[in-house]
């Protein structure tokens, strides 16, 4: 989700607090998608492809949020791409509310399909192991799409010179679209992805909104890299945190913000990206 | 959603020109009071129910239960002959909620005020309701700080069960279910419940098993969704038991989360409040033999009225699930009004004034969804609490409880005027 938020500002200079709506999207239709999965009689042991394809599926929803309201605030000043995203989140809870109902779902049992494993003395779900290689999967493929193709190239520019890509004949407007989609499909992937280890609640965007802009302050806005790292540093301390002196757990995270900032204002990976 | 409609308002007015026209007119013929004339006319009740964030679920279910108790009356001619119209507001945050309390008792003109979950906004709306002389009966919601009580002596404010009684209730079942226990670790939410329920539980415990030792205690955020790190630190305190008391979505998570590393295999485990999400505790990752409370209603009691199990019955037809406690908070609310309305009303049938079913309501015992329950002298809810140990050995696909423990809050809720801890140590164990 950090890396769909990075893809989306760092192209579009787009604050997009609705990417925390398309996690809880992603998880929903996960958690329906499994269902169905489970219901039509599918072997357990493949349950992550219709979750996968789930979360993949309506990341559609970003070609209609970006063409049907993004797009006329592009011009406009950051308070407004702030607002509208915003109220994206509060309707999309609502929507959610009313397709799914209010109370958690969850995956049941799918979690533990693929057994545990013991790593150091303690005890891994190897779903989780999964979900690692899943992200490790999805950071190399974004670094080859933005680096090796054509694409990827022509996103940098925009990034870059967005006056100066347009004069050379990028249509503008299809770039975005396609960018904000694969930020949406981003964010609605992780939500399927990790679905089965929690169980979706109507709120659980809002929740994640913060932590992910701070992860993305942390590696520096519109950083690939960034996001990586900075969301790697802040779940290992936070982990830290809560077997050494469990109060600081919720400090922690604002502290690691103060201190990048104070140290490096644009962030770990910021320098040439923002 | 119709309930929420705000476009009849020209016509609503008309209607109530019409209606005041009618009082004046009867009044004058009968010389009765205007109590008399309005039957028929319906009765206005004002409800705020949480509709966003963390807690909507627990809002939805009083609300539902409050609609079904109102299409319940109204097919059964009413209280005393008028309709009950429900005037529908959100409960947010509170000075927002200050604000359409304002609007129903003002404006809307109700006669009694239902709901309030949240005891931050209801610590704010118990003043209001004193300043604005309408009945207010909350669902769940208290005028505690901490443990604290802030309105001893209120005259319209009727308050839920005091926040921290289920994990006293925990504290007294803990010692009966886990013998031996050595080492307590504890989570819950970093906010006032979280920790009122750790030090009353910890408080009470410590009665019954003074040499049990505090190791761990774990506060995060409401909203977390991810406790992998707080299970690890939680496996390794080695503690023989945890208590928790999350009682939304992040109940079940934790419990998923616990499962896939096994934790309830060495530990036991105290669920005081996870009863509220009771549907979402699925077999799959719900181990047996765990404590856990269903708060104030528990909806498959085997020694269940017939009410209950029609109501379980209806609701899960409506809205497929199974109905949680805050049910039973609301459905009290609403019948006790009607109640005491009947009982101020007298042989006379005539409607009584709003200070006459205030004191209607004080002490009045009615028939609720789980029981019988009472409005305390100082207006405290009594009812009873319900808790068991975890069983799979049911019809759902998730855990329900066997054996059934049902306690009073005459036990487990401290007596008007007490303080908290001062009451527990005064116990004889």
């Amino acid at each position: 989700m950090a890396a769909g938020l990075q893809v989306v500002f760092g192209v579009q200079k787009i604050f997009n607090l609705a990417c925390g709506s398309f996690y809880a999207l992603g998880a929903y239709a996960g958690v329906s998608a499994v269902g169905w999965y489970a219901s039509a009689g599918g072997p357990p042991a493949l349950f992550v492809v219709p979750l996968a394809l789930a979360g993949l599926a309506v990341g559609a929803v970003g070609v209609v949020v970006e063409r049907g309201l993004l797009r006329f605030v592009y011009d406009r000043d950051e308070t407004f791409q702030l607002l509208l995203t915003f109220a994206v989140v509060l309707m999309m809870e609502d929507a959610i509310r009313m397709i799914w109902g209010t109370s958690p779902r969850s995956t049941s049992g799918l979690y533990l399909t693929y057994g545990q494993l013991q790593l150091l003395g303690a005890t891994v779900p190897v779903y989780n192991l999964i979900v690692i290689a899943a992200s490790l999967v999805i950071a190399l493929a974004i670094g080859w799409l933005l680096t090796r193709t054509a694409f990827g190239r022509i996103m940098r520019a925009a990034a870059d010179n967005r006056e100066m890509a347009e004069a050379l004949g990028v249509d503008m407007r299809r770039v975005y679209a396609k960018v904000f989609t694969l930020g949406t499909a981003l964010g609605t992937l992780g939500g399927a992805l990790v679905i089965p280890a929690t169980a979706a609640m109507s709120e659980m965007g809002i929740e994640l909104i913060v932590e992910a802009f701070a992860v993305v302050v942390i590696g520096g806005l519109g950083s690939m890299r960034g996001a990586f790292v900075g969301a790697l540093a802040v779940g290992v301390l936070r982990s830290i945190a809560i077997s050494v002196y469990p109060e600081l757990e919720m400090l922690l995270i604002y502290l690691i913000v103060i201190v990048v900032l104070v140290l490096r204002p644009r962030g770990l990976f910021g320098g040439a990206a923002a | 959603m119709t309930l929420l409609d705000q476009d009849h308002q020209p016509s609503r007015r008309q209607f109530l020109t019409l209606v005041g026209a009618g009082v004046g007119a009867a009044a004058a013929r009968l010389g009765a009071g205007p109590a008399f004339a309005q039957g028929g006319a319906p009765v206005k009740i004002g409800v705020l129910a949480i509709r966003a964030g963390i807690a909507a679920p627990v809002g939805a279910a009083g609300l539902r239960a409050t609609e079904w108790w109102a299409e319940r009356v109204n097919k059964a001619g009413g209280i005393l002959g008028r309709p009950v119209q429900l005037v529908v507001e959100e409960e947010s945050n509170p000075k927002d909620t200050v604000e359409r309390y304002r609007k129903l008792v003002l404006q809307d003109q109700v006669e009694v005020v239902l709901g309030g979950i949240s005891t931050g906004v209801t610590l704010a709306l118990g003043p209001v309701a004193e300043d604005l002389g309408t009945p207010w009966l909350s669902w769940d919601g208290t005028t505690q700080k901490g443990v604290e009580e802030t309105m001893p002596n209120p005259k319209w404010a009727f308050k839920s069960v005091d926040n921290e009684v289920e994990a006293i209730v925990a504290g007294i079942l803990t010692p009966k279910y886990f013998k031996g226990i050595k080492t307590v670790a504890g989570i819950g939410n970093d906010y006032s419940y979280g920790h009122d329920c750790w030090e009353s539980y910890q408080a009470v415990l410590k009665r019954y098993l003074p040499d049990v030792k505090f190791v761990l205690e774990l506060f995060p955020k409401l909203g977390v969704t991810d406790f992998t790190s707080h299970i690890a630190a939680i496996q390794q305190s080695k503690a023989d038991l945890l208590m928790c008391s999350f009682w939304s979505g992040d109940a079940t998570i934790i419990m998923k989360q616990a499962a896939a590393v096994g934790l309830f295999k060495t530990m036991k485990g105290v669920f005081t409040t996870a009863g509220g999400v009771h549907d979402s505790l699925k077999k799959e990752f719900t181990p047996e033999g765990l404590l856990l409370g269903y708060n104030t209603m528990y909806f498959d009691d085997p020694k269940g009225s017939a009410l209950l199990k029609q109501f379980v019955r209806e609701y899960k037809a409506k809205h497929n699930e199974y109905p949680p406690y805050e049910c039973d908070h609301a459905y009290f609310n609403a019948e006790s009004y009607k109640a005491a309305v009947e009982k101020a009303a007298g042989a006379a049938k005539r409607w009584p004034e709003k200070a006459q079913v205030v004191k209607a309501l004080e002490g009045i015992e009615i028939e609720s969804l789980s029981g019988r329950r009472s409005w305390r002298e100082d207006h405290v809810q009594m009812c009873s609490f319900y808790q068991g140990m975890t069983t799979h050995k049911n019809s759902y696909d998730f855990v329900t409880i066997s054996p059934v423990e049902v306690v009073s809050t005459r036990q487990a809720m401290k007596p008007a005027g007490a303080k908290l801890f001062d009451w527990i140590s005064g116990w004889k164990i």
